[in-house]
């Protein structure tokens, strides 16, 4: 087995190979890398693989450290739909 | 409600600030997702010197007697997914309804990083806290034999915890090196890293090691002729010459494949060998558990030696948001004992707000407490947390001048 078929997102199936060579082709922010490739973006709101994603932008692109490079956005957690906005009858 | 200390995370920190805000006659709430009180405490158990076990599930249960003798309130299996300030109040958005409150404590942890190793993805693979929590608190077995990918303390700790459990660990090795596993695939690094925690460790290589390997040299011996095979640690070969570069199975893991690694943790070619386990534990690393720090909108620094990202605060355990504090491992990873040290400062900050007798003698010896428990403590995840705690400190000083001027 290659690093090719080597998932880091498992939700939006993207491989080691497309985070690296995206983050390589663009110097990019975490963030681009994440809206470019969809890393982290999927159900599970990046919970398994939001470190790394992080860690490889960060290679290709120096950290700055101050903010959170992934944002955290609400809900953090699998929520219902009816606690979002059940109508009672 | 909204006159009662709500505290997110039942843990360490989140218990001992509960019991100390509930004997200042303080109401308060604790809010936490899992099934019981605890948190990362339930799956600990491990000797600290000989004869002298951490029971983290004993603990625990002295923890929650005390609370609940104070009357403090429990709402588990309730997860936080989001939270704002309408007005002077936190607005908590739970599962099981809304919560409101003036004055909040996140004492959420911290959560595991994974790295990826090709076959990762089978089912049979976790990490090693998953292996922890099946094991030590739903009394499951991970499975028959396996292999925990990821030398470091917490590794070494839940294989010992495995192996008295009756499953058996065949090895600690670590991962083939990628871009995602540098530091933990070089068999230098590690065993750099692995001298930093030879007071807790029974075994004879690290605290041999630990003696002459100050000394890069003889470092360097040391890891060129470190065996092949490993060096035993409670039965269970630890491996700093060896990689998995690959977990093989078809529907689920039915074994690894081993390689030597040289110095430089490149593979040795034509030194593959497949060995049968039944499941895999990738050990990562630790990071802050910060999200909710993140929504409420407190700025954040990225300090190494603290475990990643962790929210701006002080000593007294105060963001710079009002009526927000935080408290153990989301301000940095350390053992158990400084989450609970942390958790009591946390909530003499909250006490003294609120009115309640707490003169700042008693915060600053309660800060001094963290600065002993971390000073003797007996797992430290960072050897230079203490310089991480001081960056924190100055970037706090920093910032407040700003604010100020
Ligand atoms: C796998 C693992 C193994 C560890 N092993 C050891 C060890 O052997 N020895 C040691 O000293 N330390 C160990 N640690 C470090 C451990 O984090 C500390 O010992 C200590 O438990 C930290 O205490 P805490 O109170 O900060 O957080 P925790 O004990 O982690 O408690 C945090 C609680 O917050 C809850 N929570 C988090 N987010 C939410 C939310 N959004 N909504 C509701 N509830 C939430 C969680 O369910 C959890 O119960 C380990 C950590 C991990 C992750």
């Amino acid at each position: 087995m290659q690093n090719k078929t080597m998932m880091v997102c498992r939700c939006e199936e993207v491989s080691f190979d497309e985070l690296v060579k995206t983050a390589s082709e663009y110097n990019c922010s975490a963030r681009e890398l994440k809206l470019r490739t969809r890393a982290g973006m999927g159900y599970c709101g990046g919970r398994t693989c939001r470190t790394m994603v992080d860690q490889i932008a960060h290679i290709y692109q120096p950290r700055s450290n101050n903010d959170i490079s992934l944002k955290y956005q609400a809900p953090i957690r699998p929520v219902r739909f009816a606690d979002l906005g059940e109508v009672k009858s | 409600m909204g006159n009662k200390v709500i505290i997110i995370g039942a843990g360490p920190a989140g218990l001992s600030a509960a019991i100390t805000l509930a004997e200042k006659n303080i109401g308060v709430v604790v809010i936490d997702e899992y099934l019981y009180e605890g948190g990362r405490l339930l799956g600990q158990l491990y000797e600290e010197t000989p004869n002298k076990w951490w029971n983290g599930i004993a603990e625990s249960e002295r923890l929650l007697a005390r609370a609940k003798e104070l009357n403090v309130e429990f709402s588990l299996q309730t997860s936080v997914s989001d939270l704002e300030k309408i007005d002077q109040d936190w607005v908590l958005h739970t599962n099981k309804g809304v919560f409101h409150t003036k004055q909040l404590l996140l004492a959420t942890g911290a959560a595991e990083s994974p790295f990826p190793i090709p076959g990762w993805t089978l089912p049979g693979v976790m990490s090693v806290g998953a292996a922890q929590v099946m094991t030590n608190v739903h009394r499951v077995k991970p499975g028959k034999r396996g292999v925990i990918i990821g030398v470091n303390v917490l590794s070494s700790a839940i294989a010992m915890e495995l192996q008295i459990a009756d499953v058996q660990v065949a090895a600690i090795t670590l991962p083939a090196a990628n871009l995602l596993t540098i530091n933990s695939s070089n068999p230098l690094e590690v065993m750099n890293s692995l001298l930093y925690v030879s007071h807790m460790a029974p075994s004879p290589l690290i605290k041999i090691g630990s003696k002459f390997m100050k000394n890069e040299i003889l470092k360097k011996l040391g890891i060129r002729f470190y065996p092949k095979d490993g060096v035993k640690m409670w039965g269970i070969p630890i491996m700093l010459r060896k990689a998995v570069i690959e977990i093989v199975g078809k529907d689920q893991v039915e074994g690894v494949v081993l390689a030597t690694v040289n110095i430089d943790g490149s593979i040795v070619p034509g030194s593959e060998k497949r060995i049968d386990v039944d499941f895999v534990c990738i050990a990562g690393g630790l990071y802050p558990l910060a999200e909710l720090a993140s929504l409420a909108g407190c700025p954040f620094h990225y300090i190494e030696q603290l475990g990643g990202f962790v929210p701006l605060h002080n000593e007294q355990m105060e963001t710079n948001l009002t009526g927000l504090h935080v408290a153990g491992n989301i301000t940095g990873i350390e053992g158990a004992k400084v989450a609970l040290a942390q958790g009591k400062v946390a909530a003499l900050t909250i006490a003294s707000k609120l009115g309640a007798s707490v003169t700042q003698i008693d915060i600053q010896q309660a800060i001094e407490n963290v600065e002993t428990t971390r000073a003797n403590a007996h797992i430290q995840f960072h050897p230079e947390v203490l310089v991480g705690r001081q960056k924190m400190k100055e970037i706090w000083a920093q910032t407040l001048s700003h604010t100020l001027s």
